[in-house]
């Protein structure tokens, strides 16, 4: 099965069947909205992909004599041309690329490998996955923790604290903790690899099923090859990890701070509900709705941070393929890439809503 | 009158500003008799919601600066804040302004009342607490089977009924309403103030009704006392209230409420507005709109002192003075 | 006597009036707390770096383009040149104070490169005299010894009048020859003196760099800004006052553009265009207008709907005063804090951009650069990817803390977005 396929499948799959669960047992206003949340994604995607498409085309400057350089000679750019079909009208154009979305048509990588560019993705999905699921659980983890610790105890030493650690987090370029991480544990301690997924020679060893080299190791039994893809995972974690907690963190905080703010906490209060039920219960469930909707929001920071973890920890994820593909100038590459993180974007953003209906039941009833 | 259940001794409370400390609530004592219905009045601003908020202790981000609360034999300043959660919910509690921003929005109704009975009593199970609900549900006229909603599919006179069983969940002995009727039409108003009644005569409930509605009080209530500018101005049975007003502001709140029965030419209003709690004039606070303003009044404060029976008012007409005479009158065009 | 009403009323506004701004910024201190010093300190930061920015030449030691010294020379590590030395009171300066007929007796340790030295220095500087029409020389009379110690000890002795010797070698023994100094480096050009934090790998001054490096990212980050703000904030204002049609296509476009991760899109563009700065300041820019956009949308539609503006419209207020008198002050507090965030993040995105090679010309000063270079050497010269990564950081900081800092004072309930 082509693994671009298969990656979906193991990402899509447990999703699937939890969406199928709530639509099940839900009312049918949360039907209505499931339905409605799911058609509008795809016109989501297609606007993304198109900003893409437009935003490449309307911007000065000739595809193929970028990706060509000032070396080719005008008849291959001529033949590039119409191989592309740069020559056609842009609605044209637009139309074909249109389709090859709906199709999942990625095309032909114009430079290097010349391999078909959903191969090259289908290698690079899980590894930028399997870097970036655990570096948000990590995020949220502390995030969310410290965040409702901090609003907890508003204007006192630890609130102060965590909201510098947040801000100075957020304030470090991405890229230069990473720099340092790597410096700290990879080059002065020596505990752990400072760059790629996995050991090279522990990495012929291993067979590959799912690409996503910790379930594959598993899958096949190869406990050498888990710790090696274990050890290469810390650092990048870490560093992606580390500064969405700041993101996190700030968020939580501030949307805790406001409910605790809410009268229905004061009446709670009243009726004499201990503080730390009132915290989790009241203030917690209630402030994590707002924060679910914007922690989606932040997808746009995580594949941002992602691009730059990869570049740092060499990691042959999707981020690094990009930049990669820009330098090369390999045009249909960008395109298609760049529709996959749009992909993303709207998958996450779906995902995002459909829990937020789950917790505030004003949206199911 | 019955027993004290609630006794407020010289209680003020202050609340840090920007431009420093004011005090919402200035030396007031105040006696809640068992089974009564107290009208607290005064305008926006008085400290009647502080006054309110301080008698369970929440009138955070107010402090407590002075006074003592006796309830239950105990003062309650002397308890930590563990003791006061114990009481507040089971002894003492309120109904709020707003019903539909104090209940929580991802909480079924019948989820508030069982939390409410589950923390005071912990033995009760959640079949026996949810029966609990039910029961209170029926007699305050909501559906049985809506108890599972929550609160965005009720009206708001229903949220205000439940507001209602929240606080008599447990039985109190002392239910402070914080404007309970602001938020509510007319109509429905009514009708929750009868409901209110009947609940007082079922259950020989001890209320506080906050309001700065005087019909209400006229309506409901059994005593009434007036705030003004953070201090106790009058306190009387409604019927000497309305009959006897004594204190000069009383009297300008009362016949600056339009009467339609009157031939009136224009609306009676008082000049002037209530004072700054930053800087409260010397004195008594009213003195600058006050009719009968006299040179003590611009000295000293008056104390709350017997005017009749079972009445009493801060006020120097009614207390010995110098036996200066009355400032010029400040004239009511 | 009358009661003077208004005396009284009036009298805590006027004391407040009377506080002059002193005052009030001190009582605020007391009131917002911790806040007012993450404001205070952050605002003096801000300063700070707009002045580095503004004048780097004046505080940089050397240009950032030039190699000064020896390449990888860590903080404070002084370089190890052939320098020339003197005794004390002998007056030289440089090679060029012996210039003359005679051949100059110089001490040298044997083994070492700085007879060699000495000698191309001299022909050099000899070649360059002669070329200007000078008819001098320099010769020198080279006196080979074993160790540094008797080579110093010929130079005290007087049978020298210069040695030449190895920096380093010279400093170890320096403290048992009080009476000698070191003139200066054999090499015109060279440099003795060590750089505060260290050269790069090609020799250039990283604190120089670091401060011209500021002038290029505030210049990216205020223009973007500005940028974004001159496009998005009547954007919104429009899109919120007029509503329909025109709101919708708007909002779904902008909303699309806002979920879209900003440095990929960035990324895209200069790609596209090319590397020079103004093309990275208007990628980053693209990025931003969407966010002031909802902002300013979002409150001039809050504000339209509230009742003062229906109360003003009901007294005839037309719709330009509306927006101009009523929306508009309501916003810029908003706008204020979102202008103070984004530059953080504009000059974090510029820095990303530079980091991955994309956007500015690689002679450019700029921190970015700087850290992708360094990541090359990163076991070698730790100390190139430590101080523009702390350059970074405290931009940014400096600039979210003011934006954190006014959000929390302005109006601690203000929604994230």
């Amino acid at each position: 099965m082509h693994p671009l396929l298969l990656t979906f499948m193991i990402i899509g799959l447990p999703a699937a069947v939890a969406l199928l669960y709530v639509f099940v047992r839900g009312t049918t206003t949360m039907r209505r909205y499931i339905l409605t949340r799911i058609t509008l994604t795809i016109p989501m995607v297609l606007i993304l992909a198109s900003l893409v498409f437009f935003v490449l085309r309307i911007i000065p400057g000739d595809p193929v004599t970028s990706s060509l350089g000032p070396k080719g000679s005008p008849e291959v750019k001529e033949l590039l041309r119409q191989n592309l079909g740069l020559d056609d009208p842009l609605l044209v154009q637009y139309g074909r690329f249109i389709g090859d979305i709906l199709t999942f048509d990625f095309g032909d990588s114009l430079i290097g490998a010349q391999r078909p560019i959903a191969d090259e993705l289908g290698e690079r999905l899980p590894a930028t996955l399997e870097l970036v699921l655990p570096a948000t659980i990590l995020a949220l983890a502390i995030g969310v923790v410290f965040g409702t610790w901090a609003a907890v105890r508003r204007k006192r030493a630890a609130d102060y604290g965590l909201r510098l650690y947040s801000v100075v987090i957020y304030s470090m370029p991405i890229f230069w903790l990473g720099l340092l991480l790597q410096l700290l544990f990879g080059v002065w301690l020596e505990w752990t690899p400072i760059a790629g997924r996995i050991d090279a020679v522990i990495a012929s060893d291993l067979e590959r099923t799912t690409n996503f080299l910790t379930i594959d190791a598993v899958l096949h039994g190869n406990w050498e090859a888990l710790s090696s893809a274990l050890h290469h995972l810390v650092l990048p974690t870490l560093t992606l990890g580390l500064v969405l907690s700041g993101v996190f963190l700030r968020l939580t905080r501030i949307n805790v701070i406001e409910t605790l703010e809410e009268d229905y906490v004061a009446a709670a209060r009243a009726r004499g509900i201990r503080e730390r039920v009132v915290t989790y219960s009241y203030a917690l469930k209630n402030a994590m709705i707002p924060v679910i909707t914007l922690i989606g929001l932040q997808v746009a920071i995580l594949l941002a941070g992602a691009v730059l973890t990869e570049t740092v920890f060499s990691w042959p994820g999707m981020g690094r393929y990009l930049v990669d593909r820009i330098s090369s100038r390999d045009f249909t590459a960008v395109q298609s890439t760049i529709t996959m993180f749009a992909l993303f974007v709207a998958l996450i953003s779906l995902a995002v809503d459909i829990v937020y209906s789950l917790l505030d039941p004003r949206v199911r009833y | 009158m019955r027993d004290v259940v609630y006794s407020v001794r010289g209680l003020s409370v202050e609340y840090p500003t920007r431009e420093g400390s004011t005090r919402a609530v200035d030396d007031v004592s105040l006696d809640i008799h068992k089974g009564e219905i107290l009208g607290l009045v005064g305008e926006s601003g008085c400290g009647k919601s502080t006054l309110g908020k301080s008698l369970l202790r929440m009138q955070s981000p107010g402090r407590i600066v002075e006074g003592e609360l006796w309830f239950g034999g105990r003062d309650l300043m002397t308890l930590g804040e563990r003791q006061m959660q114990k009481l507040r919910g089971r002894n003492l509690s309120m109904v709020f302004q707003d019903p539909m921003t104090s209940l929580n929005p991802v909480e079924r109704i019948v989820d508030h009342i069982v939390e409410t009975v589950q923390t005071h009593e912990p033995g009760v199970s959640e079949a026996a607490a949810r029966d609990r609900a039910r029961d209170l549900a029926r007699r305050l006229g909501i559906l049985e089977n809506r108890i599972d909603d929550y609160p965005h599919q009720f009206s708001g006179g229903m949220r205000q009924r439940i507001m209602i069983a929240l606080a008599l969940a447990l039985n109190a002995d002392v239910v402070v309403a914080d404007e309970p009727t602001t938020a509510l039409d007319v109509i429905v108003e009514a009708q929750f103030l009868d409901l209110l009644r009947e609940l007082r005569d079922e259950f020989d409930l001890t209320i506080v009704m906050i309001t700065h509605n005087i019909g209400v009080v006229a309506e409901i209530a059994d005593r009434v006392a007036v705030m003004y500018a953070a201090r106790l101005t009058e306190l009387a049975t409604v019927d000497r209230f309305f009959a006897e007003t004594r204190h000069p502001y009383s009297q300008g709140l009362l016949r600056s409420v339009p009467n339609i029965d009157l031939d009136e030419q224009s609306l009676s209003t008082m000049s002037g507005a209530p004072p700054s709690l930053l800087y409260p004039p010397p004195g008594c606070r009213f003195h600058p709109r006050c009719p009968h303003a006299m040179e003590v009044c611009t000295a000293e404060q008056p104390a709350m002192a017997d005017v009749g029976p079972a009445h009493e008012a801060a006020c120097w007409l009614y207390l010995d003075h110098a036996g200066s005479p009355p400032l010029e009158v400040v004239s009511d065009a | 006597m009358a009661v003077d009403l208004e005396t009284r009323e009036a009298g805590w506004q006027q004391d407040l009036e009377r506080a002059g701004l002193l005052r009030r910024l001190l009582r605020a201190r007391k009131w917002h707390g911790a806040d007012w010093w993450f404001v205070a300190i952050a605002s003096v930061m801000v300063v700070a770096f707009i002045v580095l920015a503004l004048f780097p030449g004046f505080f940089a030691p050397h240009d950032p383009r030039e190699q000064v010294g020896p390449r990888f020379l860590a903080p404070g590590e002084k370089p190890d040149v052939e320098s020339l030395i003197i005794p004390g009171d002998s007056g030289i300066t440089s090679l060029l104070d012996i210039v003359g007929d005679e051949r100059v007796p110089t001490a040298v340790v044997e083994g070492t490169p700085s007879s060699q030295a000495a000698r191309d220095e001299a022909d050099r500087i000899t070649q360059v005299l002669q070329d200007r029409g000078e008819d001098v020389r320099l010769r020198l009379r080279v006196q080979r010894h074993d160790t540094i110690q008797e080579a110093l000890d010929e130079l005290v002795a007087g049978d020298a009048v210069i040695a030449v010797a190895s920096s380093a070698a010279f400093d170890e023994v320096a403290d048992d020859y009080p009476s000698l100094d070191v003139a200066g480096p054999v090499f015109e050009g060279q440099t003795l003196s060590s750089f505060l934090l260290g050269t790069n790998q090609i020799g250039q001054d990283v604190l120089s760099r670091l401060i011209w490096g500021t002038r290029i990212a505030l210049i990216i980050g205020f223009s973007a800004s500005f940028f974004s703000l001159f496009i998005g904030v009547p954007l919104g204002l429009f899109a919120g006052f007029t509503g329909g049609k025109t709101d919708r296509v708007l909002t779904v476009f902008m909303d699309s553009l806002y979920a879209f991760p900003g440095l990929i899109l960035a990324i895209a563009i200069t790609a596209v265009l090319g590397p020079s700065i103004i093309n990275v300041i208007v990628a980053i820019a693209v990025l931003y207008i969407p966010t002031y956009y909802r902002i300013v949308r979002g409150q001039t539609l809050s504000v339209k709907e509230s009742l003062f503006v229906e109360a003003a419209r009901s007294l005839g207020a037309k719709s330009r005063v509306v927006l101009t008198r009523y929306v508009f002050p309501n916003v810029i507090p908003s706008v204020a804090i979102i202008f103070s965030v984004n530059i953080a993040d504009a000059i974090l995105t510029g820095a990303g951009l530079s980091f991955l090679g994309l956007g500015l010309p690689p002679t450019t000063p700029d921190w970015g650069i700087d850290l992708a270079r360094g990541q090359e050497t990163i076991q070698r010269a730790s100390w190139l990817i430590t101080f523009p990564g702390v350059a970074v950081m405290l931009v940014v900081l400096a600039f979210t803390m003011m934006g954190e800092g006014l959000m929390e004072i302005f109006n601690p309930k203000l929604r994230d977005r």
